[in-house]
């Protein structure tokens, strides 16, 4: 899980192009929109191509991926909880 | 006192037929035209519906008079269809008989034909026609040779501010004849559905599996759609010296800006509520004397929240007669709100308000619902139609009905 | 229409170093093909960290050369925002494709099609400066920008708006440039700009740029008194719309002092030039295409260094003409205004 984590973490900085973020920046339940690291909803869906193209995971509905996309943790247990299912 | 802009043409191609007249029946029917894509390769043509015009580029070519011309693309040849409509229906038989402006509108311009080709373009081994299509990747290469079609040149341009693109034009031409500057312009828009517009649209995730279904509850986003429609403006005194037989008033309009988000209007509409206002004021009527509002409605589930608190921001517990006509045509993009612009002169002349399709459960949102049934005999004197895209570009335009 | 078009101020991102607000006029020396680039500012000063790190390069340019243009003519919030670009973001628009292929249509990144949206330099201006007025974009080759300006007169004519920022942009990317070489736009031999007028060969050098304007009713040093557009006309049309243009300013062609020309070298559309070049023969000419190469906004780079040549002076009366290969046709009369 903590590998899982720090992997996403750099992905989100790459994806984003979040230039002066570093991995260790990133609080695991920090929230990812909003006051945390001040993302939006374009970012919400660069999120989800991120987590299509490196995991294989589809989020169809936006409102499912507001969910998950809350923070580095929620997003690293759906994909957990993806590779065991 | 500015010159009073008259509608004296109007022509048309959409997903529910290739004139005015053949969409004026599919509305009157309730015929929807959306279902899947006969003409795009895409890996989405079963999953995702679209409003495609009912013919093939080979069909436009040949009724277009243009056979075996790669270089007239879809959207060219789908605009020469509705502006040929267009000035037959105003009763010019020459568009050179006097100066007259073209103000066209698109999104992709040619990209419906240029992205087959697009690699072959950038692979120096490869060499043939598809090189004609080089000129054909911008905006302007459509409006130029309908222009050039037609004869229309003193002035000759293209408006794209995304899905208002249509609006503005319209709003372009009727400014230009107040100032002086023209005493006919032919105004609105075209667009072909393109694999680029298909796949953009469905990256941002807001294209419904189903048909769309406007201000339902239930919504989930928008069909593409593609068409064409242009319609004839001219000043107040040129109708007066050529008789022409006058279809509606353009009588207000504005464009306003949401400066809120790159694609997401404001939650409370402040935009649409501002264009609506504006408009009508300009207009010189009031809140009661509207009957019916075309709204935007693309079903996404941002935008029918903002328009919805819009209307009611504007009207109160009056709210006039209201539909989303997108899931007749799918959104047709720079077309939209050109196509929407012969609807409302359809709803004043035809005593008509056409349904809101694909409507069952109110917006929890929203104390108010969209018109479903087809209201024949209905008094309709003043239309407004929306158009609202990307960049938070807002455009209303009110249509009065003529009363000499 | 009758309405007095003031310029208060302007910005340009361009080949040469425009951004600072004087023109010294430099010759680039070019390498490898027939193409300048401009010169970028330093972005970070003007757009916020969190919105700079998504945006592609013709939108920093874009936005950037209109903030700098309101901090020139000290205004934040104009009345209206109207701009013209004959390609909007190439890059954006070329990444999409390529990923609509190497994708196969699926995950894909929904940044590139958003920027890829001709008005998202609008927006994106309307959105970091709160303005919810007016708001425009015209996509016409030699006609986009021209448009913009017409637009902005008649907003000012009609009262609708006392201040326009009026812009344009546009990019080439090395893509784009081969695109166009196969039909003949550019100079097939590496061409320097010093020679550019000289070569004798079809076609032009690449260029880029982004140039805004702020316009004001407000009387201030300048005042763009006109323009006329002419589409696709015969050497005799052209100079006919000359003629009709300068009467209905009540001006005749010896009062114009400086005359702004967008000669670019190809000697398919010399003729067009020579025209009008030679109604002014007691005028000094400067020709900028060498300064900021051939593109479809390239009009606004001329606007601009015909503002700065007024502003020192001696010129007083100047003509701007201007064709995007030999289709769209377009004079402007700027004058110093006598206040």
């Amino acid at each position: 899980m903590e590998a899982l984590k720090l992997k996403l973490k750099q992905q989100i900085i790459e994806a984003l192009n979040l230039q002066d973020t570093k991995p260790e920046d990133i609080d695991d339940n920090a929230p990812l929109f909003g006051e945390g690291l001040g993302l939006d909803s374009i970012d919400s869906l660069e999120l989800m191509v991120l987590l299509e193209r490196n995991y294989q995971i589809k989020v169809e509905d936006p409102r499912e991926g507001r969910k998950i996309l809350q923070s580095v943790q929620t997003m690293a247990e759906f994909i957990t909880s993806k590779q065991v299912a | 006192m500015a010159e009073r802009v008259f509608i004296t043409g109007m022509g048309m191609i959409s997903a529910i037929g290739n004139n005015v007249e053949e969409n004026f029946r599919s509305l009157r029917a309730q015929q929807s035209g959306l279902g899947h894509t006969r003409y795009i390769e895409t890996i989405h043509r079963e999953v995702l519906p679209v409003g495609e015009v009912k013919l093939s580029t080979e069909e436009l070519a040949e009724r277009a008079g243009k056979p075996g011309s790669p270089e007239f693309t879809r959207t060219t040849l789908l605009g020469l269809a509705a502006m040929q409509e267009a000035l037959m229906s105003a009763g010019i038989s020459d568009p050179r008989e006097l100066p007259a402006a073209f103000i066209n509108a698109s999104t992709v311009g040619g990209m419906c034909d240029t992205e087959k080709v697009y690699f072959d373009i950038l692979d120096p081994e490869k060499e043939g026609t598809f090189l004609k299509y080089i000129d054909t990747l911008d905006c302007a290469d459509c409006t130029q040779r309908i222009a050039d079609e037609t004869g229309i040149r003193e002035y000759v341009t293209t408006i794209s501010t995304a899905c208002s693109s249509s609006a503005n034009a319209l709003m372009y031409g009727a400014r230009l004849i107040q100032q002086g500057l023209v005493q006919r312009a032919v105004c609105g828009g075209t667009e072909a559905l393109t694999r680029f517009t298909i796949n953009g649209f469905n990256s941002l995730k807001n294209i419904d599996k189903q048909f769309c279904r406007p201000f339902d509850q239930q919504r989930n986003g928008l069909n593409l759609g593609e068409g064409a429609a242009y319609l004839v403006l001219e000043s107040e005194s040129l109708v007066r010296a050529r008789k022409a037989r006058v279809m509606a008033e353009l009588s207000g309009w504005c464009n306003t800006n949401e400066a809120f988000h790159p694609t997401a209007p404001s939650p409370e509409g402040d935009g649409a509520f501002e264009a609506m206002r504006k408009a009508l004021a300009m207009s010189g009527r009031a809140i009661a004397d509207v009957q019916y509002v075309n709204v935007h409605g693309t079903a996404t589930l941002n935008n029918d929240a903002s328009e919805g608190k819009a209307l009611e921001r504007l009207f109160g517990t009056e709210v006039p007669k209201f539909s989303s006509t997108k899931p007749f045509t799918g959104h047709t993009l720079a077309a939209a709100g050109a196509i929407e612009a012969i609807f409302s002169v359809l709803a004043i002349n035809r005593q008509m308000i056409f349904p809101n399709l694909n409507f069952s459960e109110k917006m929890e949102e929203l104390g108010i619902t969209p018109e479903t049934k087809l209201l024949e005999e209905y008094p309709v004197r003043n239309v407004i139609s929306n158009s609202f895209g990307f960049g938070g570009n807002n455009a209303s335009l009110v249509f009065s009905k003529y009363e000499g | 229409m009758k309405a007095k078009c003031y310029i208060r101020g302007c910005a340009a991102i361009s080949p040469q170093e425009s951004f600072a607000g004087h023109f010294a006029p430099q010759l680039l020396t070019l390498e490898g093909k027939s193409m300048m680039r401009v010169k970028e500012p330093d972005y970070s000063g003007f757009i916020p960290p969190n919105s700079l790190r998504r945006m592609s390069r013709v939108l920093k340019m874009g936005l950037v050369a209109a903030l700098q243009c309101l901090r020139n003519s000290n205004t934040s919030v104009p009345g209206a925002i109207i701009t013209g670009t004959g390609r909007g973001s190439l890059q954006d628009t070329e990444k999409f494709l390529h990923n609509i292929r190497d994708y196969a249509e699926t995950a894909l990144n929904p940044t590139p099609f958003i920027q890829s949206t001709y008005n998202s330099v609008n927006g994106l201006i309307a959105l970091q400066q709160q303005c919810t007025e007016y708001n425009n974009t015209f996509v016409h080759r030699g006609f986009s920008f021209e448009h913009a300006v017409l637009d902005s007169m008649m907003q000012l004519a009609e009262g609708n708006a006392t201040e326009v920022l009026t812009g344009a942009f546009d990019e080439m990317t090395d893509e784009h440039f081969y695109i166009k070489s196969r039909i003949g736009y550019w100079k097939n031999e590496l061409t320097q700009p010093a020679e550019l007028l000289d070569s004798n060969t079809t076609g032009s050098i690449s260029g880029e740029g982004a140039t805004f304007f702020l316009f004001s009713s407000k009387p201030s040093d300048i005042c763009l008194e006109g323009i006329k557009m002419v589409y696709k006309p015969s050497g005799e049309e052209l100079q006919q719309a000359l003629q009709a243009f300068l009467s209905s300013q009540d001006i005749a062609a010896e009062e114009i002092d400086l005359l702004v020309s967008g000669r670019n070298g190809d000697t398919q559309y010399g003729h067009f030039y020579d025209g009008v070049e030679g109604e002014f023969s007691d005028a000094r000419v400067f020709y900028f295409k060498p300064y900021c190469g051939e593109y479809d906004t390239a009009g606004a780079f001329g606007l601009w260094a015909a503002v700065k040549e007024l502003e020192i002076g001696p010129a007083k009366t100047v003509l701007l003409y201007n064709n995007f290969y030999g289709e769209q046709h377009t004079f402007m009369l700027l004058r110093k205004a006598a206040i």
